[in-house]
C-alpha cells in the first residue's frame, strides 16, 4: 500500500489545502491542485477509478486510503468539498462516473489523459501492431500480452470502450457488443 | 478511404473470430487466476512447513495442499496449451481471410482480362483494314509525287527553252585567233623571246577575258 504522501509534491502536505476557501479566486485554485494531485496520484500508481470518498478502486480489493485524508498531517478534505472537486474534474474531462448518464456516481474513472487522447493512443496500437480491420476483444486490448508496455494496459473495460467511442465518431471503428448490451470488441480500421 | 463515407461492416467472419476470441479471453482469464492462485497456495505451503518443521511430512493439511497445488498447476498447462490452439487457429483464420482476398483479387483481374481480350476480337479485320488504308495512302503519295517531279521537268524545259532564245537573240561573239601567216619566220637565236612570250600571254588573256565573264 502507497501512502499518497510519498509520492505526491509538498503541496499535498499544505493544511490550508484540506479547507474550503472561501475567497473564489483562490478556491478556483485550490480546486485546480487538487485536480493535479489525483491525476498525479492516479498516473503514478495506475488507478482507474475511486470512490467518491477518493478511495481509489482495484480489482484485488485491498484496502485502501483516501487521497483526500492525510493522516501525516492530520487533515481531510470535507465531504460536501470532495463532491465540488469531482464535479469540477467531470466538468473538465478528467475525470468521469462510472454509471454513465447519472452525473452523481458513487466511482470515478480518473483520466489522466483525454478520451480523446486515449483513443488517439488506443488507435496508435492498433496502427503499430497491425491489427487494423480485425477484430479485438476489449478484454485483449486491457488485459493481453500485446498491449502490456502501452499506457492503457489495464484499464477498466468499460473505460476502455469509452475511449474507442472517439474513432467510432470519426467513422474509424467499431464497437461490437454481445446479448446484453456490453460492448465485448472493437474493429478499426 | 473516406472517412465519412461508410461505418465500419462487421461481417460474419468477424463475428465468429470474436466467437473464438472471448474464448480465448476466457483461458487467459482462467491462467491468470489460476497462476495467482497456484503462487497464493505455494505461500501458504510454505507457511504450513515453516509452522511445523517436524512432522509436516504426516500433515494430511499439507499434502493435501500439494496435491491440489499439482491438479492447478496440470490444470494451467492444459489451458495453456488450449490457449496456443486457439491463437493458432485465430492466426489461420485471419490467414484465410488475407487468402480469400487474394483468390478475389485474381478473380476480379481475370475477368478485366477477359473483357479487354473481348475488344481485340476484331483485330484481324482491323489490321487488314490498316493495311488497306496504308497501301492506298502510299498509292496517293505516289500520284502526288509523280505530278510534282513532272513540275519540275517542265521547269527545266522552260530553262532550256530561254537559253535557246537567249541565244537567238544574242549570238556569241566570234573569237578572232590571231594569225600566225603574216607573222615572220622565227629566228634561231634565243633573243628576245622573254619579251615576246609575255607579251603573246598578254594578247590570249585579253581575248580569253570575255569569255570568262561569259
Amino acid at each position: 500500500m502507497t501512502d499518497p504522501s510519498t509520492v505526491l509534491p509538498a503541496i499535498y502536505s499544505f493544511p490550508p489545502l484540506y479547507t474550503r476557501q472561501p475567497n473564489a479566486i483562490i478556491r478556483r485554485q485550490q480546486i485546480a491542485s487538487w485536480i493535479d494531485l489525483v491525476l498525479a496520484y492516479c498516473k503514478s500508481q495506475n488507478f482507474w477509478c475511486m470512490t467518491l470518498e477518493g478511495v481509489p478502486v482495484d480489482e484485488y480489493n485491498k484496502s485502501r486510503i483516501s487521497i483526500f485524508i492525510n493522516s501525516e498531517i492530520q487533515r481531510s478534505v470535507p465531504q460536501v468539498f470532495v463532491e465540488e472537486i469531482w464535479s469540477k474534474m467531470c466538468e473538465e474531462g478528467k475525470a468521469m462516473g462510472t454509471e454513465t448518464g447519472r452525473k452523481d456516481s458513487s466511482q470515478y474513472y480518473v483520466l489522466w489523459r483525454t478520451l480523446d487522447s486515449w483513443a488517439s493512443l488506443v488507435l496508435q496500437w492498433f496502427e503499430n501492431s497491425g491489427k487494423l480491420n480485425q477484430v479485438v476483444t476489449i478484454y485483449e486490448l486491457a488485459q493481453g500480452d500485446e498491449t502490456a508496455d502501452w499506457e492503457f494496459h489495464g484499464m477498466p473495460e468499460p473505460l476502455l470502450a469509452h475511449c474507442i467511442k472517439p474513432l467510432c465518431q470519426r467513422n474509424r471503428a467499431t464497437l461490437i457488443k454481445d446479448e446484453r448490451g456490453k460492448p465485448v470488441a472493437t474493429k478499426v480500421v | 478511404m473516406g472517412q465519412r463515407s461508410s461505418k465500419v461492416q462487421i461481417t460474419d467472419n468477424d463475428r465468429a473470430i470474436l466467437q473464438l476470441k472471448r474464448s480465448k479471453d476466457e483461458i487467459h482469464k482462467f491462467t491468470r487466476k489460476t497462476d495467482q492462485l497456484i503462487t497464493a497456495e505455494r505461500a501458504k505451503l510454505k507457511q504450513m512447513i515453516k509452522e511445523n518443521p517436524e512432522k509436516y511430512k504426516k500433515d494430511v493439511k499439507v499434502r493435501f495442499l500439494l496435491k491440489r497445488i499439482h491438479y492447478q498447476d496440470h490444470l494451467l498447462q492444459q489451458a495453456m496449451e488450449q490457449l496456443i490452439n486457439l491463437e493458432n487457429l485465430v492466426s489461420t483464420l485471419e490467414f484465410k481471410l488475407v487468402e480469400i482476398q487474394f483468390i478475389k483479387g485474381l478473380e476480379r483481374g481475370n475477368e478485366i482480362l477477359t473483357k479487354l481480350n473481348k475488344e481485340f476480337k476484331n483485330v484481324d479485320e482491323l489490321m487488314d483494314n490498316v493495311q488497306e488504308q496504308i497501301s492506298y495512302q502510299n498509292e496517293i503519295d505516289d500520284v502526288l509525287a509523280h505530278s510534282v517531279v513532272g513540275v519540275d521537268n517542265f521547269e527545266a524545259e522552260l530553262d532550256k527553252e530561254l537559253e535557246q532564245l537567249d541565244r537567238e537573240i544574242n549570238p556569241q561573239p566570234v573569237v578572232h585567233m590571231p594569225s600566225t601567216d603574216k607573222l615572220p619566220e622565227l629566228k634561231s637565236e634565243p633573243v628576245g623571246i622573254p619579251e615576246d612570250s609575255s607579251k603573246l600571254e598578254n594578247d590570249r588573256a585579253n581575248v580569253e577575258e570575255p569569255i570568262i565573264a561569259e
